[in-house]
């Protein structure tokens, strides 16, 4: 049932066959699927993980000041070298995390006891 | 918003005759499930006329949202989802017993289900995700924009709270976000045609280009898995793409009302 992930296929991509991380379940699961009227039971408690956190609102000034302080950070000679060392590697780092930086950590922020 | 935590979080001990539910299928692909429930319980299936509900006792206590137990909720989904299609719960969902569940749930909505499942027969979710990667998109929009360029210039180094500071990022919000609108248009111009429907996560995060879920044909998997192959090839470097699924429908299973979204 796996997507085709042999042949042509380069790793550009990266492909799982289900979520790999705790915020994509909550996604999926918390966030989605059928919904039962209200008189049914909703017996969860303990949710701690709220990603709300990573839901950062793009237009206010505490964000502008962000992107200001990220590109006044950037080194464009550094971007272009990391930029040709990956096209010579194929690409893509293969996993983890994504939109790391200014907003570092935002989206993990997402707790388990166990 | 985004993740809704059920309103009314379920602080009272459940009766010993609580079911806890996964998700529903149709009778005859449900048979015995392989997987294993909350707290180890076993997975069993409820009946009422073509359709099936995968429950399990509640173990001692009430269902707590641990990472064990939402990733148990969702492998019970994906073994049953490889004998047949399935509609899944969200996570949570408790019965106070076989009867209700019968008598509230399966029996009044039986049609409803039944038509959902034929809908979603033979389709799959996948999920995407692209994320532009901050240091790529930031140097494009300083090489693109000379206004952008020489605001850096002029702000860098300077004291925090440098007046043009704001100006600055505003601009940088704004290129980020004209490439955010115009990379997704050409995603889903390429993505689109291939599914079924698609629905996307319409959050704003920062650096990402699309999060979402699609719905498409098992048979339509593999053209879609190089529709976005491509996308990432072209983009490589600056867009970082994950595909992930085929996943059962969770995000394309609505009753026509009664459902909260």
């Amino acid at each position: 049932m796996a997507i085709a992930t042999q042949g042509t296929a380069s790793n550009y991509l990266q492909r799982a066959p289900s979520p790999s991380g705790l915020a994509d379940v909550v996604d999926l699961i918390l966030d989605k699927g059928l919904v039962i009227d209200a008189y049914i039971r909703i017996a969860v408690i303990g949710i701690e993980l709220i990603t709300i956190d990573a839901r950062i609102v793009i237009a206010s000034v505490d964000t502008y000041l962000r992107f200001a302080e990220a590109v006044n950070r950037l080194d464009l000679t550094q971007t272009e070298a990391a930029g040709l060392a990956e096209l010579r590697d194929g690409g893509g780092n293969g996993g983890g995390d994504k939109a790391k930086g200014v907003f570092e950590g935002v989206k993990e922020k997402v707790s388990g006891k166990d | 918003m985004s993740v809704q935590s059920p309103p009314e979080p379920g602080t009272e001990e459940l009766p010993a005759t609580a079911l806890y539910c996964y998700g529903i299928m149709a009778a005859k692909a449900a048979k015995a499930q392989p997987a294993a429930g909350l707290g180890g319980e076993t997975v069993e299936v409820v009946e009422c006329g073509e359709l099936a509900a995968l429950v399990s006792a509640v173990p001692p206590g009430t269902v707590r949202a641990r990472r064990r137990d939402l990733m148990t909720h969702f492998d019970v989904l994906g073994k049953a989802f490889e004998r047949g299609t399935v509609l899944p719960l969200r996570f949570g969902i408790v019965f106070d017993d076989e009867a209700v569940l019968l008598d509230e749930f399966l029996r009044p909505r039986h049609d409803e289900l039944v038509e959902l499942l034929r809908e979603l027969d033979g389709r799959v979710e996948l999920r995407v995700n692209a994320h532009y990667r901050e240091d790529a998109i930031l140097a494009e929009a300083i090489r693109e924009s000379p206004r952008i360029a020489q605001l850096r210039e002029a702000t860098r180094g300077a004291a925090a709270g440098h007046p043009a500071m704001l100006e600055l990022g505003e601009l940088v919000s704004a290129e980020v976000q004209a490439r955010t609108a115009r990379d997704t248009r050409a995603l889903l111009e390429r993505l689109g045609p291939l599914a079924h429907r698609y629905e996307l996560d319409e959050e704003p995060i920062a650096y990402q280009l699309l999060r979402g879920s699609f719905l498409v044909e098992r048979k339509q998997t593999e053209a879609f898995d190089r529709a976005l192959e491509e996308f990432a090839s072209d983009n490589a470097g600056r867009v970082d793409v994950k595909l992930v699924g085929p996943l059962p429908p969770h995000s394309f299973v609505e009753l026509s009302h009664g459902g909260r979204r």
